[in-house]
């Protein structure tokens, strides 16, 4: 049994459904946009290192790192703030190529102006035009500007993914059996390290690895036209902003095939003028261990970073007039992350060289 | 186009609008517009046939309608002779038209099993002679789309409706894009009406056509997809346990309501946005006390169709009269009276079998419910003087619980034929089912096909229809009542159905969410 629907309606029945209807849809846009919001996975290595972004002071960050887990493994924040002052951000991701930098330096350049950039040089070697579908959302999901989330969700997958991406729930539902009540919150748990985290992500093994016999050549293998495009992209808005970019190759043992990948990429970089430093060069490992400071066959672990980042350190502090911040005001981000880092580390305070750091 | 499509969704929601915001002259052209779009986005080959069957029907309808309408004016003058001229050759245009519509809907749905049929029958005579598979387009919608027509083109010859002078609007009954995939299959005089002249745009319309669609929604893909992997796994065959195989075989006519239903009730939503209402082919059929009733529940259009366009012709044909003799003689006057119809019927019901599949398959499901409905109509006269005797009423409660348990006892018994392709598959479920039933490790082979989580939203979302259509049963008109009820109670049950949807709904990455069952038939 069906109810008699009238022929006709009223003009005001007309106004006000059309009213309720406007209503409810922004009602349901907002509650689909936190579902969807729930169901992202929240991972240390992906959406947090932006929402995080979003809790630290404006026009603190000196140094942006842009850059995939081979930055925000290597690049530890609290060596760079502990010995030479530097306030730097790891705003990286997994795997995070250079279309998701770019849109999160522009999300980034809203609320802070920092004095470098340092730029992840990992991705040239990332053969896929787009980012798989979690990385996509785990790379997109924390931007608060809409618009650039759109871009940047957009830039990450093929035109005839649009449509299920956008609307998101095609791609993101079969999430829910891993919800739970830690996906609700926001900001996302940044795995307990609270609001005073600057973005860098230990990694506590040790793989032993010896040492390759390495083929160091100059030849130049062929980066992904669409990484190219938004390295430059992401290089020419940086210059927009008068901010100097450097571009950097993190030790990693696998390093025989990346630097073929890096020779390209250091010609695009010379034609902006951009510094560029293979930190995985074979002749120069000042005091890194393949015996001891790599956690896999990427990354490096938490020695690793440490003698990484003071050699990192020292070339920004010499490159870069980069201020001191140890004492300013503002900072207490900064210092009450790398007090509670060497609280669990403090095997690496620089009152104690480790074996291997520079002298 | 998926109706499971984000992009189809944003398509209707493009066309209403469109709809809407136009001049309700012109809004039967955005609704051709919309189809023929929508048709050719299944590709240009399909839309050429669509083109043929629409261009032939109607031509054909055109020529008969002129036909009949000199035969009206002949009847007036009282020229007998005359008329049986016109008659011969309005049947004339009818029968190339029917051969022709019929002939290649039979020969593109029966052209590979009719080549596999004849290669075997060839081999079996040692003949060396094999022909070679090629492939044939299968037009989006075939068997529905020509069926329309075709009704619409006997409908005219019998002057129940004056042929449409106008190719376009001929054209927009053949494609409307909302039935044009899965139906139901409508009447002309029921369709082409609200089709040229749709109705005013009216809020609780719109109302009760979303509310429509997202329970169509719901019905395919949080429940029907969800049971999905289970019943293919088991009807797939192995080892399996008796309670298994039969729980595999009510999940599978579970799964097939909800799919086709719930497609169903997509389609006629959308269609009830657009100012259309279309006829309803689902009516609750597992509360029916007999096969009969299930089928006047089931598929209700198709079935409405096969009575109109088949049995009644067939019924007082000659074939009939004579059938009716015969029956008179041997089986005694009453039950012989019912002859024709149980052959009829008989035909029917092996043509819906076939037309389903064309496999053994198929045909045993066609002939087990034509035998069913022709002996059931046969005895009918036996069963009438039985109840009688017993006092036996159609409120007789213990009856109706007998009804409705041998009701189902025989369909579930069919669907082992729909969910198999072989007769010898099926015939080893059956077997199946009462061999061995041991429970000792029933929690592990369940969880062997989905997690608990899963069977809990499933066994919920069965609840859920199970409530609702319930309540439809007892006249209480669901979609109607929270259309015209306050937003305060209509709001969270839209908003939360649509969250289940979006949330549990089989659909997108990580699940396999199957197409409709009764699609591109």
């Amino acid at each position: 049994m069906q109810a008699k629907i009238p022929e006709t309606a009223t003009r005001k029945e007309k106004i006000l459904f059309a009213l309720r209807a406007i209503v409810f849809a922004v009602l349901l846009a907002a509650l689909l946009s936190y579902t969807l919001y729930v169901l992202v996975p929240k991972y240390d290595y992906g959406i947090c290192s932006i929402t995080n972004l979003y809790q630290q002071e404006d026009d603190t960050v000196d140094v942006l790192v842009l850059g995939t887990s081979l930055a925000y493994g290597g690049v530890n924040t609290n060596v760079l703030w502990e010995e030479y002052g530097i306030a730097a951000y790891n705003l990286c991701g997994a795997e995070q190529p250079y279309w998701i930098s770019y849109y999160y330096l522009q999300e980034a350049l809203k609320t802070q102006h920092p004095q470098v950039i340092v730029l992840d040089a990992k991705p040239a070697t990332y053969p896929d035009d787009y980012s798989r579908r979690g990385r996509a959302f785990l790379g997109t999901t924390g931007i608060k500007d809409p618009i650039i989330r759109l871009r940047a969700l957009l830039s990450s997958v093929a035109p005839e993914n649009y449509a299920s991406f956008v609307a998101g729930f095609p791609q993101l539902h079969s999430y829910y059996p891993d919800v739970t009540l830690d996906n609700f919150a926001y900001p996302p748990n940044n795995g307990g390290r609270g609001f005073d985290w600057q973005g860098y992500i230990e990694s506590t093994e040790t793989e032993v690895h010896s040492k390759p016999s390495l083929v160091w050549s100059s030849t130049k293998k062929n980066v992904n036209p669409r990484q190219v495009e938004y390295f430059r992209k992401t290089v020419e808005l940086a210059q927009r902003e008068n901010i100097p970019v450097m571009v950097i190759g993190i030790p990693n043992p696998d390093y025989a095939n990346d630097h073929m990948y890096y020779n390209t990429l250091w010609e695009v970089a010379d034609e902006y003028g951009v510094p560029h430093v293979n930190y995985n060069d074979p002749t120069n490992r000042y005091g890194l261990l393949y015996s001891s400071c790599f956690s896999d066959w990427q990354h490096l672990n938490v020695k690793g970073s440490v003698i990484f980042s003071r050699k990192l350190g020292a070339d920004l502090k010499e490159m870069f007039p980069l201020p001191d911040r140890r004492l300013d005001e503002g900072y207490d981000a900064w210092r009450n992350g790398s007090e509670a880092w060497y609280e669990t580390y403090p095997e690496y305070l620089p009152e104690k060289p480790e074996e291997g750091a520079p002298a | 186009m998926s109706i499971l499509s984000v992009e189809f969704l944003i398509f209707v929601a493009a066309v209403i609008l469109l709809f809407y915001l136009l001049p309700k002259k012109v809004r039967w052209c955005v609704l051709l517009l919309a189809s023929v779009g929508f048709y050719l986005m299944s590709g240009w080959q399909g839309g050429v046939y669509l083109l043929a069957v629409a261009v032939l029907t109607w031509f054909s309808a055109r020529h008969i309608g002129k036909l009949r309408a000199r035969m009206d004016e002949v009847l007036q003058e009282e020229n007998p002779a005359a008329k049986r001229k016109l008659r011969h050759r309005m049947r004339a245009w009818l029968t190339v038209c029917l051969l022709l519509v019929l002939g290649a809907l039979v020969f593109i749905k029966y052209f590979e099993p009719g080549r596999i049929a004849l290669n075997a029958i060839l081999k079996f005579f040692n003949n060396r002679t094999q022909f070679e598979a090629f492939e044939v387009l299968v037009p989006l919608g075939l068997s529905y789309f020509t069926f329309q027509s075709v009704g619409y083109v006997v409908d005219v010859y019998w002057g129940k409706v004056k042929a449409q002078p106008n190719f376009f609007k001929h054209l927009l009954f053949v494609s409307f894009f909302p039935q044009i995939m899965q139906g139901p299959i409508s009447t002309y005089e029921q369709l082409a009406p609200q089709l040229l002249a749709p109705k005013a745009f009216h809020p609780q319309r719109m109302t009760m056509g979303f509310q429509l669609m997202l329970w169509g929604y719901f019905k395919k893909l949080v429940l029907a997809d969800r049971l999905a992997s289970v019943t293919n796994t088991i009807a797939a065959g192995g080892e399996q346990q008796g309670w298994l195989i039969l729980l595999g075989i009510v999940l599978y006519t579970i799964r097939l309501y909800g799919d086709f239903s719930g497609g169903m009730d997509v389609v006629r939503g959308v269609a009830m946005m657009l100012g259309v209402d279309l006829t309803e082919n689902f009516r609750r059929p597992f509360f029916s006390t007999s096969v009969a009733e299930y089928w006047r529940r089931w598929h209700i259009s198709l079935g409405t169709w096969f009575r109109t366009y088949v049995l009644y012709p067939l019924s007082i044909s000659r074939l009939g009269d004579l059938l009716s003799k015969i029956g008179k003689k041997t089986l005694g006057k009453k039950a012989g009276r019912m002859l024709p119809g149980a052959v009829a019927t008989f035909l029917i019901f092996l043509l819906i079998g076939m037309w389903h599949t064309a496999n053994w398959n198929a045909l045993i499901f066609g002939a087990y419910f034509g035998v069913l409905m022709g002996t059931a109509m046969l005895l009918e006269p036996l069963f009438k003087v039985i109840r009688k005797k017993l006092h036996i009423t159609d409120k007789t409660v213990w009856w109706r619980i007998f009804g409705w348990g041998r009701t189902m006892v025989l369909i579930l018994l069919a669907q082992y034929f729909a969910c198999t392709v072989s007769p010898e598959q099926a015939w080893t479920l059956l077997q199946g089912t009462f061999a061995a039933w041991d429970f000792a490790a029933a929690e592990e082979t369940l969880t062997g096909f989905m997690a608990w989580r899963e069977w809990i939203i499933a066994g919920g979302a069965l609840l859920i229809v199970l409530l609702v259509d319930i309540l439809c049963e007892r006249k209480v008109d669901v979609n109607g009542r929270l259309a015209k009820g306050t937003f305060f109670l209509r709001w969270p049950v839209l908003l939360v159905l649509i969250m289940v949807i979006l949330i549990f709904g089989y659909y997108g990455e990580g699940f396999d969410s199957t197409a409709f069952l009764y699609a591109n038939f």
